[in-house]
């Protein structure tokens, strides 16, 4: 075998603000059955299954127990992953890359409407000795960091503002998003502060969902029902896990993950070589944070600032970023962020983007982050075609 | 299956008690120790790395070192960054945001987090400003970060 990896289905429910008649094992299950149906497969067929969540997300302790039967892994080789659905992409990839296994399916999702109390959640993941103490709402974090990436980059608040309004305006075209509107830089920048300088328009709100995407060996890959998207790249990193000493400046995790990715794809120019890029903006500082590690603006970061006010980013520009709406228009996903950005991949690669649809699209890279506390990401690159080498 | 049509949504609530003991550590007790006695602030150096960790670590993350020389550093330093923060932790807004700074201490490498005291509107502060640490009195202090009870501009 040669180690190529394909996706070869997808399924997915629509982000919602919230999902009352749904149980999130029904989600899960809608979402499977949608996937298998596009892969062509039985639910016997697939041999191994990881699932991405954060038990406190869940409201349950050790998720594991609740994943096997609503997902068709009930007896079958299953584990569950505590990060983001990028991550659980990568699982795949190297399961199906060391022979061991040759389908497998990938599941996150998110039910962040039942979540009761979700700041406190986050307020446990910060550090119970040195930062915990002080009682500060922990989206904080990111006004702090967000307060330093400006200064250093000469990235304007009106520049923020203006992520915002372009991602909750794509996402008039997209079908899955839960919060699209259409407006302008002047409307969001009119949003109160919730963490100075971060405005509440700023902010991605949290939606239900559920993504599962199946991925398969070359030889299972070229026998799918759908047309197979290559792996080309992976990547995931960390920077330090302590406030005290990560770089607040540079999103160092996704620089990381994105060489990782690019050595593996072969990639020396990700601006020119890549057509188009979904990447987190939980927050909209974070859009223009995330692009500048991932090498678009290698001479001047703030470059990132002037490319989005020249239009470069949006749909119609050079090179298109959050096409889909990205959080602040598809909404906040929790761990299923990351297999949002990996459908809209899938959806213009195949040329089934609809309205949105990006002309002559080959090759697509999605990136995640974990949300604050954080410094966790993960960078996927996925094309049409396979290497002209392999 | 179908939706069901007028019928009611059921949902239950659950929660559970949840409370954690932390260890502070080697790093820890002495950085505790020195703030709550003697009123200083402690870290650790990494000579290889060139890196002086405050609080006090017992190990370095860049090279892996067991650290062991312990260095004393200054009570003022400059501001990173900072936030005004409009919301408390329960997701509640609150009447007068708070306001928190990103410190570095004149001798150490790495920052602090802390509460930014006696400003009220982001027009008061700018990054780069001179600020330093503001202690509780000895006869109050516990041994933990509140016994700071945060910066100030100077």
């Amino acid at each position: 075998m040669n180690g190529r990896v394909g996706i070869i289905g997808i399924g997915y429910t629509a982000a919602q603000p919230t999902t009352p008649y749904s149980s999130f094992k029904e989600l899960m299950f809608e979402a499977a059955q949608r996937a298998y149906f596009d892969a062509g497969i039985d639910a016997a067929e697939v041999e191994s299954f990881v699932t991405c969540a954060e038990d406190l997300n869940t409201g349950l302790s050790i998720f594991d127990e609740y994943t096997p039967d609503q997902l068709g892994a009930v007896q079958k080789p299953m584990h569950t992953l505590t990060q983001d659905g990028l991550h659980g992409i990568a699982d795949a990839v190297m399961q199906i890359k060391s022979g061991l296994v040759e389908v497998v399916a990938v599941e996150a999702h998110s039910k962040a409407s039942n979540i009761l109390t979700p700041d406190w959640i986050l307020d446990y993941a910060v550090d119970p000795i040195f930062n915990r103490p002080l009682g500060f709402n922990p989206h904080a974090l990111a006004g702090l960091e967000m307060n330093l990436f400006l200064h250093e980059t000469g990235i304007t608040p009106q520049q923020v503002s203006q992520v915002a309004a372009k991602n909750r305006t794509n996402a008039l075209r997209n079908p899955l998003a839960a919060y699209p509107a259409r407006l302008t830089a002047d409307d969001t920048a009119a949003g109160p502060y919730a963490h100075y300088p971060l405005r509440e328009t700023e902010m991605a709100q949290t939606a239900d969902g559920c993504v599962v995407v199946v991925l398969a060996s070359d030889d299972k890959a070229r026998a799918a029902a759908s047309q197979p998207l290559w792996v080309r790249g992976i990547g995931f990193a960390n920077d330090s896990p302590t406030l005290e000493s990560r770089d607040w400046v540079h999103a160092e995790y996704t620089r990381i993950a994105a060489q990782m990715a690019y050595r593996m794809a072969g990639i020396t120019n990700p601006a020119r070589e890549i057509d188009f890029f979904e990447v987190d903006d939980t927050y909209a500082y974070k859009e223009l944070q995330h692009l500048i590690a991932l090498g678009l603006y290698p001479n001047r970061p703030g470059e990132a600032g002037r490319a989005l006010e020249q239009g470069l980013t949006r749909p119609d520009g050079k090179t298109p970023v959050n096409v889909s709406g990205g959080c602040l228009g598809l909404g906040w996903t929790l761990e299923a962020s990351g297999l949002y950005r990996i459908v809209e991949l899938v959806l213009q690669l195949r040329g089934q983007a609809g309205p949105r649809q990006l002309p002559g699209a080959k090759m697509g890279l999605a990136q995640s982050w974990r949300g604050v506390p954080t410094t966790s990401g993960a960078v996927a690159i996925l094309s049409s075609e396979q290497k002209p080498w392999e | 299956m179908k939706t069901p049509k007028n019928v009611e949504t059921h949902v239950w609530r659950g929660g559970i008690p949840l409370e954690s003991r932390y260890t502070a550590g080697l790093g820890g007790q002495i950085f505790f120790q020195a703030l709550k006695e003697r009123g200083e602030l402690v870290g650790t150096r990494c000579a290889a790395c060139k890196q002086v960790y405050v609080p006090a670590r017992a190990f370095c993350e860049r090279c892996f070192a067991e650290l062991t020389e312990e260095v004393k550093v200054s009570p003022e330093g400059t501001l990173v960054s900072f936030t005004f923060s409009a919301y408390d932790r329960d997701a509640n807004r609150l009447a007068e945001p708070v306001a928190l700074a990103l410190v570095k201490l004149d001798g150490a490498t790495t920052t602090m987090l802390h509460r930014l005291l006696r400003v009220t509107s982001p027009e008061q502060v700018r990054i780069g400003a001179r600020v330093k640490v503001v202690l509780k009195p000895k006869a109050k202090r516990t041994g933990s970060i509140l016994d700071i009870e945060g910066f100030q501009l100077a």
